[in-house]
């Protein structure tokens, strides 16, 4: 099954809410958390999803709608 | 042993051998090049450094590759000049420019490509590749000319001209992609995950980054081995910014230079400045935006050394600040003005950002500062167009002349 390195940003309002384990109940993906950060007022989550592809871009467009800032850990932004 | 000893995760510190790999296996980290500091301690020196070439490869000793056939065009040991006229304006007394507009490809991008590409050759690479906002294009395509490799350079397709013509011109394999820059990424980190090629800024990303160590080096250098005070410095990935501060701990660490001081300041456009916004609400946490502004070159949403330019601004005392696209302009204007320096957009956000400290007393006055002025005006003559003087149109003659000018006394 294909894997996915997600970085995740959480919006203050979300930081309380369980909402990986919220995606993982609504869609079948297995998460496996390797690195997070909390300040006062944001979250950061870098994770690992497996799943089909299909199922991982439904859980991915799930997320973003509830406001989480999704973005593919590559790196590749760096010019 | 080889100077490099392998590379290291900067997040969880787990060694890896150091090949074209950039993301750590267990937490995704991103890598960075460790060395073998005792070997190169031995043996590295001022005198040493000073009889090297010059150009960036006189820090030889402290880049990531084991070759001494480096590809170089003579970028790098540019001129550090002092700014009289615009630190008299600004009330700064020690106020240095670091002119690096005037490298190979007229930006300090030429400094992290020519160690990439040397990188990339000796990893057995045939072909380098890079995503590009237009600086990076044109550095890219001229070292790929020049060492005889594949280039494929990827941009947004409604690049500034004076970019793409500037890329054009070496004949890479320039694709200009239909959709934004953050698009143009994504699409590369699958390229890249496709073909066997050298991505400078994607899987060679370690290497590459470290060449802009060596602004560090050459200003401490330049100012007769040691640190300046305070910094201004322009910020998209914040990877510059990074690294020049660990070029400033390294050369402490070999002894060649005394206790690093120097306050790190950062620039950001308005339009773009998730860094300083983080900064500012002095959240760890870089936040992603949309670029908006007319320093393209700047203009990352999505900073991948976002985290470390806060953390180095935090942990030295520094400033974070940003200027709109009329300050931008402005700053352009007025580092011609004052030091005859044709700067670029980003060169605009930087001089703009260095005024806006130094009048709200966040640099001293006499703080021996150095601004870093990292592209040249050539490329981005939109920006300006405008606000330039015009020729003033007259016939071939004396009398002509007199008369458009009757306050010149003879
Ligand atoms: C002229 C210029 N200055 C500064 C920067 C910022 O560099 P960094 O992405 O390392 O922060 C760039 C990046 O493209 C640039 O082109
Ligand atoms: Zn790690």
């Amino acid at each position: 099954m294909p894997k996915r390195q997600l970085d995740l940003i959480f919006p203050e309002e979300m930081i309380k809410e369980p909402v990986i384990w919220e995606m993982s109940k609504k869609f079948d993906v297995i998460f496996n958390i390797r690195r997070a950060r909390v300040t006062e007022t944001t979250g950061e989550l870098v994770i690992e999803l497996d799943g089909e592809d299909g199922t991982l871009d439904k859980a991915v467009e799930w997320l973003r709608k509830k406001g989480i800032k999704v973005k593919p850990v590559t790196h590749d932004v760096l010019e | 042993m080889k100077k490099i000893s392998g590379l290291k995760c900067r997040e969880c510190g787990r060694k890896y051998q150091a090949k074209a790999i950039y993301v750590c296996e267990f937490c995704f980290g991103p890598l960075e090049v460790d060395y073998n500091y005792e070997q190169i301690k031995a043996h590295i020196s001022q005198e040493k450094i000073k009889t090297g070439p010059n150009s960036e490869w006189r820090y030889w000793d402290l880049l990531p590759v084991e070759t001494k056939s480096v590809i170089s065009l003579g970028e790098g040991f540019t001129p550090l000049l002092p700014a009289r006229n615009l630190g008299k304006l600004l009330g700064l007394e020690k106020l240095y420019i670091k002119n690096d507009a005037v490298n190979p490809t007229y930006s300090f991008k030429d400094r992290v490509v020519s160690v990439a590409i040397t990188r990339a050759v000796e990893l057995g690479f045939d072909t380098i590749a890079c995503a590009s906002t237009g600086n990076l294009a044109c550095s890219v395509a001229a070292y790929g000319a020049y060492a005889g490799i594949k280039a494929f350079v990827f941009i947004p397709i409604d690049l500034e001209k004076g970019k793409i013509i500037g890329t054009g011109i070496y004949q890479p394999n320039l694709i200009g992609v239909e959709g934004n820059y953050d698009q143009v990424n994504r699409l590369c980190s699958e390229i890249a995950d496709s073909f066997p090629w050298a991505f400078v800024n994607i899987n060679i990303r370690p290497y590459y980054a470290e060449g802009s160590k060596t602004l560090g080096f050459e200003v401490a250098e330049q100012l007769g081995w040691k640190a300046p005070d305070h910094v201004v410095i322009p910020l998209a990935s914040g990877c510059l910014m990074t690294k020049i501060y660990k070029g400033l701990k390294e050369f402490n660490m070999l002894g060649l230079i005394g206790k690093v001081r120097t306050k790190f300041s950062g620039a950001q456009p308005e339009g773009c400045s998730p860094i300083v916004t983080a900064y500012k609400e002095n959240s760890e946490i870089v936040k992603p935006i949309k670029p908006n502004t007319i320093a393209k070159s700047l203009a990352i949403g999505n900073p991948a050394d976002g985290y470390y330019a806060w953390k180095t601004m935090k942990e030295t005392g520094g400033f974070a600040e940003t200027v709109n696209d009329e300050e931008i302009i402005e700053g352009i204007k007025l580092l011609a003005e004052t030091e005859g320096i044709f700067t670029e957009t980003a060169g605009g956000v930087t001089v703009g950002v260095l005024k806006k400290l130094a009048q709200t007393g966040r640099i001293k006055k006499d703080e021996l500062t150095v601004a870093f002025i990292t592209g040249n005006g050539l490329k981005t003559q939109e920006a300006v167009s405008e606000a330039v003087s015009r020729p003033k149109k007259i016939a071939p003659t004396l009398k002509a002349f007199t008369e458009e000018f009757p306050w010149i006394k003879r």
